[in-house]
């Protein structure tokens, strides 16, 4: 086993060969859409546990930035005819751009005023897009243009999935990267103790407004991504039910751990896929899955999985 | 040679009430220095204003004779100062080591893209960061507990660990804020030797303090602190001979 | 003009004392534990729905109102016995996702067993609006005006008179010192609860009428009744009541001068003002960390 070491990480190289592998056993598009789905959340989880689990600021509102980063998209590429390789970046920006103007004054508090912030946060977005009619089409939602390459729109659900899973394992390799620094030390100080982490230099604000905006951008990302695969976007996209479920996702896989968040976002995403027929349950097994995860596995499925298996840090 | 630390009439009120009022003194380089006072004198009110936890509501500070007015605690470290607190603040979420190799973040490569891309001067400098922080492990006698979590640390463990991570950060002024409180005779003794090896390193060493045997044994110079304000200041000698230090100590307070 | 602002105000009002009832709700639990209960909202809902689901199995209007407010503190000391107790923490985000999971099981169960139509509980005595100086109020914002009044006045009468309230308040102020004289902070705790259903439910039945009521209705009111809560400085009783209030008053005027369809967007834009400009409430005192 002494090989395994040498590898810088196995985590991801597993992740990668399931990736690839796993369009064997699909065998229809419905099984790739939801794949897609399953990788969109894990983007958002693996970056709401940057800030959540490592530097342990709360989020009640990440599917507003989800959300935004969907419209402004949406908007550009279908309203203002902008080319999607240009709208897409663009609306990384701006949703960047408005997490870093917001996260200053956000990110002072803690606790439960930091979860009501960003809770406002969230929910002011997503009244936004169903109300400013004229440019989002309102409650309905709008069209959106798919992405083209060479002339030749992409519907295919397989490029999709080649597309978000190559970008998700690169993000999970950056997050992998991030952690295991100097930031990510300086992240997780800020999470044990924030005066501690002030007084031996380590700027407390400015690593959470970073972190911050890093996982807004990955939302932004994901929603980015959702909107042009499936040409349709509607403001529910930033509803806050979806923000607590990407906090769900964190929390039921592992918080501080990047490969319990993509376990999380799996299960949750799966879910309501073996519930059919019973739909109606869906919100009650969310909130009990919820209830039972913080009871009872405190530190989520995947941390106390690996502490059962000897020598399993990650 | 200057003063390394200086207060000019420093005052702190919280409601009305000044926990510190009209305050100066001055801590000259080098040496052992410490503030004692009873119950209530102001001590760790005084440590918080130094360190930039509080500011201060009249008076200033000048830190190797720069105005530290408005300064946070992080830029406060980046000009040399360091402490270890009371309370004690160490991260649980993070293994012995890794407490004190956040101690080294202002001497590593903090790059955010070079931390993403997992540079090779970063992973040089994690490397040379981790060995750097398991000898300051060692040199505070926390040599078997490099990868230990803090939960099963004792509590005379964790003080060291504190002392550890503040002396990585390789402050050139640093406030010990009651080191020995909790801590058996032995233990205490043990702190006050590890005490004069800081100080011998070249560290200016400010001792917040109950235990009076250890700050008598160890310190060059003693400031007695009583309601907020200054009552003495002088060789631990002078100190134990002052009449009014003594009546303060002895319920004349 | 001045009809119109006094119309405004008669809804803001009634608005606001649902806002208060909920954001009193958050302060006791808040008081007793620090812990933030986001199921809040969902004892509202019991409060109404569960009131119209009993008329529709046959009872009588105030006995099926009685009985919802039973389940609704039924519903809280199970939420608290069964999840909040059992989770050994103190830490803030668990204890959110904790309450977070139980808002999403009532309101699932609401859902699953009483269905996802929206419902009208009759206005407890008509609907013939009356008449002030140009304004019109339904008689029903009356009943919920007089019926938030009475139960400011019962709990202000339960906190400073009886021993059982006085045990809350010496809880909330210190807690070690509030066990060593020999008061249950676990049995302080669940009363808390318990308190915190009867009110939403009490809300949410007197405003169900006017409202209307849903399996889902408890999302927005239980956001806005924490957002007054927020507002009027965690933990203060007489600020979640200023709070609820001004809530429903700025958001009544802001739909009737600015903008109806930014109503709903009012609370959060006002809390995260306070929270940047005002991090501990229009009412509350900060409390500085010691280190």
């Amino acid at each position: 086993m002494g090989w395994l070491k040498r590898i810088p990480r196995p985590g991801l190289i597993v992740l990668a060969l399931a990736l690839a592998s796993a369009p064997l056993i699909f065998s229809n598009p419905y099984q790739y859409d939801v794949a897609i789905h399953v990788l969109t959340n894990a983007m958002v989880a693996v970056g709401l546990n940057l800030l959540m689990g490592y530097a342990g600021q709360i989020s009640l509102g990440h599917a507003g930035f989800f959300g935004l980063g969907a419209y402004v998209t949406a908007v550009l590429s279908a309203n203002y005819g902008w080319p999607v390789y240009l709208s897409m970046p663009a609306a990384l920006v701006v949703v960047a751009v408005l997490a870093f103007v917001i996260a200053r004054p956000i990110l002072r508090l803690s606790g439960h005023y930091l979860a009501m912030a960003t809770l406002g946060l969230g929910i002011l977005i997503s009244i936004v897009l169903r109300t400013e009619a004229g440019i989002t089409g309102g409650p309905d939602g709008m069209m959106v243009p798919p992405i083209s390459i060479g002339g030749t729109d992409i519907y295919d659900e397989r490029y999709w999935y080649a597309l978000i899973a190559i970008l998700l394992v690169a993000t999970v390799w950056l997050a992998l990267n991030l952690i295991d620094s100097p930031v990510g030390r300086a992240l997780r100080a800020v999470h044990g103790s924030e005066t501690a982490a002030e007084v031996v230099g380590v700027h407390t604000l400015g690593y959470k407004v970073l972190i911050f905006v890093v996982s807004a951008v990955l939302a932004a990302l994901a929603g980015v991504l959702t909107a042009h695969y499936s040409g349709f976007v509607t403001p529910g996209l930033a509803n806050f039910i979806y923000s607590i479920e990407f906090v769900t996702m964190v929390v039921l896989g592992g918080m501080a751990s990047t490969y319990g968040a993509l376990v999380g976002a799996v299960i949750l995403t799966l879910l309501p896929q073996f519930l059919t027929g019973v739909d109606d349950l869906e919100m009650m097994i969310l909130g009990a899955i919820l209830m039972v995860v913080v009871i009872f596995m405190p530190t989520g499925l995947v941390p106390t999985l690996a502490r059962l298996v000897p020598g399993g840090r990650r | 040679m200057s003063a390394i630390l200086e207060c000019r009439e420093l005052t702190k009120s919280f409601g009305g009430v000044d926990a510190v009022a009209d305050l100066s003194f001055t801590v000259a380089r080098g040496n052992i220095h410490s503030i004692i006072g009873p119950n209530g004198a102001g001590k760790t009110t005084l440590i918080n204003l130094l360190t930039g936890i509080y500011t201060p509501t009249a008076g200033s500070i000048l830190l190797s004779d720069h105005d530290t007015r408005g300064l946070a605690p992080y830029k406060l470290a980046q000009r040399g100062l360091g402490r270890t607190f009371q309370n004690l603040q160490i991260c649980m979420n993070m293994s012995a080591v890794e407490n004190v190799m956040v101690g080294l973040h202002l001497r590593l490569n903090r790059g955010f893209l070079a931390a993403l891309l997992r540079l090779k001067s970063v992973r040089a400098g994690d490397r040379d960061c981790r060995a750097r922080a398991i000898e300051l492990m060692r040199f505070t006698g926390l040599e078997n507990q490099i990868d230990q979590h803090p939960s099963e640390m004792s509590y005379g463990a964790l003080k060291r660990l504190e002392i550890a991570r503040a002396l990585a950060a390789e402050p050139e002024l640093l406030f010990l804020d009651e080191p020995a409180a909790g801590l058996n005779a032995n233990e205490t003794h043990a702190i006050g030797a590890l005490i004069r090896e800081v100080a011998a390193s070249g560290v200016t060493v400010v001792l917040v303090e109950h235990d009076m045997k250890l700050v008598m044994d160890v310190s060059d110079d003693v400031l007695v602190l009583n309601y907020g304000r200054k009552l003495a200041q002088g060789t631990p000698h002078a100190i134990q001979n002052d009449p009014e230090v003594i009546s303060a100590y002895l319920g004349g307070a | 003009m001045f009809a119109e602002f006094l119309q405004y105000l008669f809804s803001g009002l009634t608005a606001g004392s649902t806002y208060a009832l909920v954001a009193l709700g958050f302060t006791i639990i808040y008081n007793a534990s620090h812990i933030i209960n986001f199921a809040q909202g969902e004892f509202l809902m019991i409060g109404g729905l569960g009131s119209v689901m009993l008329m529709q199995y046959g009872l009588p209007m105030p006995l099926a109102i009685v009985a919802a407010i039973v389940l609704a503190v039924l519903a809280g000391i199970l939420i608290e016995k069964l999840a909040i107790e059992r989770a050994a923490t103190n830490d803030i985000v668990p204890l959110i996702i904790i309450t977070i999971g139980a808002s999403l099981f009532l309101r699932g169960g609401a859902q699953f067993f009483w269905g996802k139509s929206i419902h009208a509980l009759p206005a407890f005595t008509g609907n013939t609006p009356i008449n002030i100086a140009g304004a019109t109020i339904l008689p029903q914002s009356l009943w919920v005006l007089g019926i938030g009044a009475v139960v400011v006045c019962l709990l202000a009468w339960f906190f400073t008179r009886t021993l059982t309230g006085k045990a809350m308040l010496a809880v909330s102020h210190n807690p070690n010192a509030a066990r060593l004289v020999g008061i249950n902070p676990r049995f302080i705790l669940m009363l808390s609860f318990a308190l915190a259903g009867a009110l939403g439910a009490v809300a949410g039945a007197v405003a169900a009428p006017i409202t209307l009521t849903v399996y889902d209705v408890g999302v927005m009111l239980g956001l806005k009744g924490f957002v007054a809560a927020v507002l009027g400085g965690l933990g203060s009783p007489l600020g979640a009541v200023a709070g609820g209030l001004l809530l429903g008053i700025m958001e009544a005027f802001t739909a009737g001068y600015i903008s109806s369809e930014y109503k709903d967007a009012v609370p959060f834009v006002i809390v995260l003002l306070v929270l940047f400009f005002m991090p501990s409430g229009l009412f509350g005192s900060r409390a500085t960390e010691r280190v």
